[in-house]
């Protein structure tokens, strides 16, 4: 639709783009482009997340024998520590909002950018320096506390950079906030005329209850956080019992943020799989309401659940018990979803793209970690399970296999939209199968070792677990090569890769009637919506499966 | 989904005032914050009942300055008031300056008497670290808001500067929106903390 207005190169790319339009460095620090703040994004996290996989692969190279051989015992301690640190809060927490989601956004509501264009800028900054003084603290000396900075450790027997630590998390969190904020405005008042609630992309939908829990949640966080620094600084009694303090009130503090941060850090995959799963099936989606109401309900949920992970700490038994009512009450909203994504699979045109391919991985992955939640959010059995592998294994089954398939889901999904390029089907495809094979292989193993009994965070554990060790550290090489193999095509098809049109996937969606790679301001005019989103030839209820619609689709492009 | 495509211009979105919006947002994030620390204050405080005063300040019959705490109250709400009368007075055109430059002076002297009074509590070794949780929630909680009430305090010079300068007018005047709801909302936060800081434990004493 918007070729009557553009003038159009015979490949169909937009003769200036958002890319080309100016290529200094200062452009690009100083954009305040939501594109281009979403590449400035990427860039950042994928940094972040090599150096957190680094530390990640010395642990499992650690784990190969039961002694503790390769490093010591503090070692280890502080690489669990950026492992998780950096995974977290800048790599997980941003990932899919920040990148995708700014975007998308602007794109999926027919905007020009997000609401406050200047903010958006701001939040990369404030996540850059974040970042820049965790690593201080890293390098400074290391921190060896763990994502969770249990207190009192965190604030007596631990060396001074928790407190660096602590205050580059503390920022951080002003990064989401403000990333949040952006997306609530932008998706309350810039969307297109026509566009209305019910019309929106389940992604945006998803993001929307992201943004609530990012707004709500993280300033909880910063208090914990603030209080670790000023009970270190001034000796103040907030968490040390020693000086009238209650350790317990930290856990509690802390997971009223970090148990809604878990559904930031899935709510953004489950928009993903929600778009990509009905375009390639090219079918409509089953029960839109269903999925976008579930997004909500699980982000409110989501605050009342926290209690969960303090099961064996000093809260009563009734206490619990409510806990773990609410945290079964909330694997409805995610059951929907999972059988809305099946029934929209169910007599649909299927095609096994890459993305499609991340996407399926991430709805068997997604599934075997929630049902595993169940294990650990039932009172008795969480009792075996605290602390062991079994926990590492369920959050890496949500974190990795759910977020990481999701992420490059979409980046795959989108890639040619963001570039104009294609990347090799067949490297993606092999890249997806990789991943998927390799991930199984690290944490399944992981179950059968927590069940058995070994906690998680030591460097050293008795023989008999080893032949497990060994399997899931065999596994993460295969994972790895499932990572390493997108960082080399992806770049590859930026000067090499095909030249991917506006919609290589015949998808539906604002962001494809656009050029790829979009113009600075997305659109040449204002789009009116006149129709809900997944207009895909198979209805929802259909009953048959011939794919005649996709080909007249094709045809029809 | 199909569309259609249309002129910019016809289809305009209605006019909206994003950054009003944007700030209650801040603000709503800002109030969980403070959530977040009265309700560790009163789970600290509650879970030790009646040790949770220490000793030396019960035999003291020690409590905090409610009365001068609650004269400083008032200063605080007035400004709230003096501004809301600025926020009518720019719709209608007329100068505010004045209405400003005495919220900026209200919210000085609260600003001023809170310090006097950390001064005093210091000066009879009542600090953070010398009562327990007692004291260094105390000081922690009316820290971080005070913290908050200065920053008002800059933002409302700011602000008293920019009307002298002539900066607004009835339709254009987002900076001043912004820094009223932060005003009005650290007023309300206040109202929250002296009602548990000052009046609960004395009413109980």
């Amino acid at each position: 639709m918007q070729a009557q207005a553009t003038v159009r190169l015979p490949d169909g790319a937009h003769p200036t783009n958002y890319l080309n339009k100016e290529t200094t460095i200062r452009s690009w620090l100083l954009t305040t482009d939501h594109k281009r703040i979403a590449l400035l994004y990427l860039f950042t996290i994928i940094f972040f997340f090599i150096i957190a996989a680094v530390a990640a692969a010395l642990m499992r190279a650690e784990l190969l024998t039961p002694k503790g051989d390769l490093v010591l015992s503090e070692t280890y301690n502080k690489l669990f520590t950026i492992h998780g640190v950096l995974m977290v809060w800048f790599f997980l927490v941003p990932s899919i909002p920040t990148v995708l989601g700014n975007f998308l956004i602007p794109m999926m509501i027919g905007a020009r950018d997000l609401a406050f264009p200047k903010l958006n800028l701001l939040s990369w900054y404030i996540l850059a320096t974040a970042g820049a003084i965790v690593l201080y603290s890293v390098t400074a000396g290391g921190v060896d506390v763990g994502w969770t900075f249990y207190t009192p450790l965190s604030t007596k027997f631990s060396n001074e950079h928790v407190m660096v630590m602590a205050f580059g998390i503390f920022l951080s969190g002003f990064s989401s906030i403000l990333t949040g904020l952006n997306f609530i405005i932008s998706i309350h008042r810039m969307r297109a005329p026509g566009l209305t609630w019910m019309r929106l992309p389940l992604f945006v939908w998803s993001l929307y209850a992201t943004s609530l829990i990012m707004v709500l949640a993280t300033p909880v966080l910063a208090t914990a956080m603030l209080l670790i620094v000023v009970e270190r600084l001034w000796g103040v009694g907030i968490f040390d019992p020693s000086l009238g303090g209650d350790p317990v009130l930290f856990q509690h503090l802390f997971w009223f943020y970090s148990h809604p941060a878990v559904y930031i850090m899935i709510l953004p995959g489950f928009g993903v799989v929600s778009e990509i799963i009905t375009c390639f099936s090219r079918k409509r989606i089953f029960g839109y309401r269903f999925i976008a109401f579930a997004s909500m309900a699980i982000a409110i949920l989501g605050f009342m659940v926290w209690g969960h992970h303090m099961f064996v700490s000093s809260q009563s038994l009734y206490t619990g018990m409510v806990f773990s009512f609410l945290s079964f009450l909330i694997a409805i909203p995610s059951g929907i979803k999972v059988f809305n994504w099946t029934m929209t699979l169910y007599k649909g045109s299927i095609s096994f793209e890459t993305p499609m391919l991340y996407v399926l991985g991430f709805i068997g992955l997604f599934t075997v970690g929630g049902l595993t939640g169940l294990f650990v959010a039932a009172l008795a059995t969480d009792v075996h399970l605290t602390d062991t592998y079994f926990v590492v294994a369920h959050f890496h089954y949500i974190m990795v296999g759910g977020m990481v398939l999701a992420f490059m889901g979409g980046l795959h999904f989108w890639w040619p939209k963001m570039t104009g390029r294609l990347y090799p089907e067949p490297m993606g495809q092999l890249s997806a199968l990789t991943t998927f094979i390799g991930f199984n292989l690290t944490f399944f193993p992981q179950f059968i070792l927590g069940y058995l009994g070994m906690p998680r965070r030591y460097h050293a554990y008795p023989p008999e677990f080893q032949v497990w060790n060994v399997l899931s550290t065999a596994g993460a090489t295969i994972l790895a090569a499932g990572y390493l193999m997108p960082m080399i095509y992806l770049p590859w098809s930026l000067w090499w890769g095909k030249r991917a049109g506006n919609n290589p996937w015949s998808a539906t969606g604002l962001e494809w009637q656009t050029p790829s790679p979009p113009p600075e301001h997305n659109f040449d005019q204002t789009p009116l919506v006149t129709e809900e989103p997944y207009g895909y030839p198979l209805a929802a209820t259909t009953h048959n499966r011939h794919t005649e619609g996709r080909q007249r689709e094709m045809e029809h492009a | 989904m199909s569309t259609a495509a249309h002129p910019v211009d016809t289809h305009k979105p209605p006019e909206v005032n994003l950054t009003k919006f944007g700030m209650t947002t801040f603000l709503a994030s800002e109030a969980m914050l403070f959530a977040g620390l009265i309700s560790a204050y009163l789970i600290l405080w509650i879970s030790q009942g009646k040790n949770y005063e220490p000793e030396w300040l019960k035999a003291d019959k020690f409590t905090w300055p409610v009365l001068v705490t609650g004269i400083n109250t008032c200063f605080l709400l007035a400004s709230s008031g003096t501004l809301y009368m600025g926020e009518q007075a720019v719709l209608k055109g007329k100068s505010i300056t004045a209405w400003l430059g005495l919220t900026t002076i209200l919210g000085a002297v609260f600003v001023t008497v809170q310090y006097f009074e950390w001064r005093h509590l210091y000066s009879e070794h009542i600090w953070f670290h010398t009562g327990g949780t007692y004291t260094s929630s105390f000081f922690t909680l009316t820290g971080f808001h005070g913290l908050h009430v200065s920053i008002g305090v800059v933002f409302l010079a700011i602000t008293t500067l920019m009307a002298a300068a002539g900066k607004f007018t009835p339709h254009r005047h987002d900076f001043l929106t912004c820094v009223s709801l932060y005003w009005h909302f650290v007023d309300i936060v206040w109202i929250g903390l002296f009602t548990v800081m000052y009046l609960l434990p004395y009413f109980i004493h």
